[in-house]
């Protein structure tokens, strides 16, 4: 099964279960949950359910290409669904039914795997999906999203789409997956996964960074503090990037990456705070942040 | 007498969990039982990834009657002057249910009241179990438990549902948004449908047919036959690795096992690496063939039988020769380097901004070896082994290995190590060095590299002290308790006589050069730091507050408090030691006037009793006499040291002592012999005399008993009043 045929599988499911497939966000994350559409969605009590391809970014998990399964540049399949269904284990089996996976076929674990993101201020329970002994999938349980209580609970359902094409395809390395006809993810990624990863490694300037870091920090509380949620969060995002790059260049020591850490946390704790502040306000009426765009 | 069957269906358990909540099912559940007085005959749990169950039997069908005598208002305020009922007693009657003609009055002790006679119990057990079984559900124990949906009530993970069966008949359990029914289901994959159950006889039979072996203890023998028979029928053998059996066998409902190979060329790679990836990263058992060596095929365990095998072996066997292959790639270009030009990559790696790179670290770490060597003696051959380790400690934290597998630091040193040349005993130092890394781990095995341990961890301590980084309550980022807990295992099991504050004062003393100036309220700190390790661990092990803070504040060395808490606890056992410990405490309250006598530690020589008091100005019979009985008491106290030292030269004192200090007796009686003549001199002489050498020699005496005594530790943290 090509790689774009899996996307699009993946996408008439969900679609077909209630889920808004959203395209990709278009500033740096570092995965699908720092999405808007899941990392804000996921606040607040309104019922929400998104699914779709999140491209994102981890400089340091780069290797020039040379491993086969770890990328700086990555595909998830990053599916949110709020509340959490009573079925959801079911749901999911039924989607890799989907992708011609016969879950009756291959051995399926859900073997315990919690997730935290101190950078969100983020932590969930779950489980990470194993089939015949590879990880599939995560699937995460959010209990708290920027120290906020979430209240529902959301699931999140986050696919490895190189793995999952690389054992549907039997491929030994993600870059020889074909993503079309005649077109493989290395003809599409390789040259970039390469030069990303000197630039990650070698080539980012550490000085230029931490600067760029300390102004969109500072943009994104201007903004959040005129209720400009959206704008304010992808300042959010570049500092967070920012952060990751200082990270992969392995400038930052224990104490200095830990107070970058707090930085982000704290910004993404402004962020939700400003974006369901309408709600505890019951006079702002129905003109709040949420309930415009994604 | 009836029946209970409880099921608690849930999305996957975590699999260490499993284990937990089969212990805790049982222990609430029960208890909560004999808290309604319900108590059973028996209680039988089950407990797989997918389920917590409990089988009830002898239950009984209601609570048991009886009469309960409930006091009521005083017999004055009861009647009336004409002797007939008030309001308050008709008030008393109704709200005990009586009539008002049957209360009793009785005159007693307390003095004169009336009672009713109230009959309780009979509940029905139907009645009670619902809502009993409901917070045994909320209030099962876990470490941490989530929230799902809607739903406010938290479990270990989702309630999928619930069986709640009295005699077969369904009780009327709401939980967690779950209502209980009779239907159970099968295996996730082989059985998936629902089913009625039967009741608790029945239900480990009826899972059984659907592939669901609900006993644990049976489950993980049926993992490990699985195991045995899928390498048995390889002509390999598979390593027993217990951990790795406990956490496959709740990894799954039906253990399915398959072999799967891996190309021979991997071989070549350390044991302990393909230990790691087979192990840690896909809980696959290693095998070996007959000779002992590592066989290039493993057992894995799947949770499902499927039709065609291949594809779960051929998808195993992928995964696997991955992880290998990239491992291979790092044991063959580390080797490219010797680990001294892997060292020079330690001045790239931080340690800590403020207290330079892991190279900084590395030359601190050296100097306070060699101090900790020299105040211990060692020398010859292990000091050679600790002084050729010392260069490359830690430079496979530079290897792409480490890197890339970081839970095999130190093993990849000593892979390394042998692998150019190095010899046995230094490669052992390198590996030992970085241990114990947790809880579970174990201590260096050679004094090289225990002193290596006790030197790298206790920089990192003094370090981040000194940069005012201690850990606060629950907030340890850079995991230092668990730094301390490991320097304390260390000293303990090497059983050296080595003061914690001669440890501390090692590490700081690497400090002088900077890059933080460590003050001695650091090194104070960090002393106090350590023992509250030791003390947390002692008290672990199931040694009271008291007696571990007297064993601690009265010691010197790790080793020296852990006996002196398990003599206490000897001690203890005895009838005097209550009165001893009292005169003990009135005789150290009145010699505080004099300059308390130091803690005299195990390494301390024994001092003749009795030292400065003059016989000549004694004036009581009561003095002679305890003289008398001071050298009798620390022959018996010197024993005491002597004999748990002997018996325990050092051990890990994260597990119990691994012996039982015997032949105590007789030492333990010259010590607690002291009490008569103690008692006397205290009770009939004077002690504060105005006659002021009189006082003194009188003092003196008395500090000498607590001299004496307080070598077994502080006593006054043990006495009472």
């Amino acid at each position: 099964m090509l790689f774009q045929e899996i996307l699009s599988r993946l996408d008439r499911f969900w679609a077909n279960r209630g889920c808004v497939v959203a395209p990709p966000q278009d500033t740096e994350v570092g995965a699908g949950t720092f999405y808007p559409t899941t990392f804000l969605r996921a606040l607040g009590p309104e019922p929400w359910r998104v699914a779709g391809i999140a491209p994102s970014r981890r400089p340091a998990d780069g290797r020039y290409g040379d491993n086969p399964y770890r990328f700086q540049y990555f595909y998830q399949y990053q599916v949110l669904l709020k509340p959490s269904p009573d079925d959801v284990q079911t749901l999911y089996l039924d989607s890799l039914y989907a992708l011609g996976i016969d879950p009756k076929a291959h051995d399926i674990r859900f073997v315990e795997d919690n997730w935290e993101s101190p950078t969100l201020g983020a932590w969930g329970l779950g489980w990470e999906v194993w089939m015949d002994g590879m990880e599939i999938t995560q699937f995460t349980y959010f209990q708290q999203v920027a120290g906020f209580d979430c209240r529902p609970v959301s699931v999140e359902l986050t696919y490895g789409l190189e793995r999952l094409a690389m054992y549907l395809q039997g491929k030994r390395h993600a870059f020889d997956v074909e993503f079309a006809p005649g077109v493989t993810l290395g003809d599409l990624r390789r040259d970039m996964e390469v030069q990303h990863s000197r630039y990650n490694f070698e080539e980012s300037d550490p000085e230029l960074q931490r600067l760029l870091f300390d102004k969109f920090e500072v943009e994104a509380y201007r903004l959040l503090g005129k209720g400009l949620v959206y704008p304010g969060y992808e300042f959010v995002l570049r500092s967070s990037h920012a952060f990751n790059l200082l990270d992969a260049r392995g400038v930052l020591s224990q104490t200095e990456r830990q107070g970058y850490v707090q930085r982000v946390r704290r910004m993404a704790e402004t962020t939700a705070r400003t974006y369901l502040q309408p709600a505890d306000d019951a006079e702002a009426g129905p003109t709040t942040a949420r309930g415009k765009g994604a | 007498m009836a029946e209970l069957l409880f099921e608690i269906g849930t999305e996957e358990l975590p699999s260490w969990y499993v284990a937990r909540g089969e212990v805790g099912l049982n222990d609430l559940l029960s208890s909560r039982l004999a808290a309604a007085e319900l108590a059973p005959e028996s209680v039988r749990v089950y407990a797989t990834p997918r389920r917590l169950a409990a089988w009830v039997r002898g239950l009984p069908e209601s609570t048991p009657r009886r009469v309960e005598e409930r006091r009521g208002p005083p017999a004055n305020v009861a009647f009336t002057s004409e002797g007939g009922l008030t309001k308050a007693a008709s008030a008393f009657a109704a709200k005990n249910g009586v009539a008002a003609s049957d209360l009793v009055r009785l005159d007693d002790d307390r003095g004169s009241y009336v009672y009713a006679n109230v009959p309780v119990g009979g509940e029905l057990a139907a009645e009670l179990l619902p809502e009993l079984l409901a917070g045994v559900v909320r209030d099962l124990p876990a470490p941490r438990k989530m929230r799902w949906g809607d739903e406010p009530t938290p479990f270990i993970r989702p309630i999928a549902w619930l069986v709640a069966l009295l005699d077969g008949r369904v009780l009327d359990v709401e939980v967690a948004g779950v209502r209980a029914g009779g239907r159970s289901r099968g295996h996730r994959f082989l059985a998936p449908g629902e089913f009625e159950v039967g009741g608790g006889a029945e239900y480990e039979g009826e899972l059984a047919r659907r592939f669901v072996v609900a006993d644990r203890a049976k489950r993980r023998a049926a993992t490990w036959q699985a195991v045995r028979s899928a390498a048995g029928d390889a002509g390999v053998t598979a390593d027993e690795a217990p951990a790795l059996l406990d956490e496959v066998t709740d990894l799954v409902e039906s253990p399915f096992a398959i072999l799967g190979r891996f190309g021979d060329e991997f071989l070549e790679l350390p044991e302990e690496v393909l230990a790691t990836v087979m192990i840690k990263h896909q809980r696959f058992f290693p095998t070996r063939a007959a000779g002992g060596a590592f066989a290039p095929a493993f057992v894995g365990v799947a949770n499902t039988h499927v039709a065609d095998e291949g594809v779960v072996r051929s998808g195993y066997e992928q995964v696997l020769a991955g992880r290998l292959y990239d491992a291979r790639f790092f044991w063959r270009s580390d080797r490219r380097k010797s680990l001294s030009q892997h060292a020079w990559g330690l001045s790239g790696i931080a340690f800590q901004k403020e207290l330079g790179s892991m190279a900084d670290k590395a030359a601190r770490v050296g100097v306070a070896a060699r101090l900790l060597m020299d105040a211990l003696g060692i020398e010859g051959a292990e000091a050679e082994a600790a002084k050729q380790a010392l260069p490359v400690f830690r430079s496979d934290l530079a290897t792409e290995m480490v890197f890339e597998f970081p839970e095999l630091e130190g093993v990849m040193a000593r892979a390394y190590a042998l692998a150019e040349g190095l010899p046995a005993a230094t490669a052992e130092a390198l590996y030992g060095g970085v241990r114990p890394k947790t809880h579970e781990d174990g201590v260096p095995t050679t004094p090289a590299g225990a002193v290596l341990s006790v030197a790298d961890k206790v920089d990192k301590l003094v370090g981040f002290f000194a940069l005012g980084k201690r850990p606060s309550g629950s907030a340890d980022p850079f995991a230092l308790r668990r730094d301390g807990l490991a320097v304390v295992r260390v000293l303990a099991e090497r059983g050296w006589p080595l003061p914690v504050a001669t440890v501390v004062e090692a590490a700081a003393a690497a400090y002088a050069d900077g890059p933080v100036s460590v003050t001695t309220e650091v090194q104070d700190a960090v002393v106090e730091f350590l023992w509250d390790r030791a003390a947390s661990l002692l008290t672990d092990r199931g040694a009271s507050v008291p007696v571990v803070r007297a064993a601690v504040l009265g010691s010197v060395t790790v080793v020296g408090a852990a006996r002196r808490a398990l003599l206490l606890e000897a001690l203890l056992q005895r009838e005097e030691m209550p009165d001893l410990l009292a005169l003990y405490k009135r005789a150290a309250n009145l010699s505080r006037s004099e300059a308390l006598p130091e803690p005299v530690g195990s390494s301390a020589q024994p001092v003749a009793p009795g030292q400065g008091v003059k016989p000549e100005l004694f004036q009581e019979e009561a003095e002679p006499r305890l003289l008398a009985a001071l050298p009798a008491a620390l022959a018996g106290a010197q024993a005491l040291l002597g004999a748990a030292k002997a018996q325990l030269p050092g051990w890990d004192i994260r597990d119990a002592a691994p012996v039982r200090l015997s032949g105590l007796e007789g030492a333990m009686q010259a010590v607690v012999s002291l009490k008569a003549p103690l008692d006397d001199f205290l009770d009939s002489v004077h002690v504060l005399s105005d006659d002021l050498d009189v006082r003194r020699n009188r003092l003196t005496l008395l500090g000498e008993v607590v001299r004496i005594l307080r070598q077994l530790g502080s006593l006054e943290q043990l006495a009472v009043g």
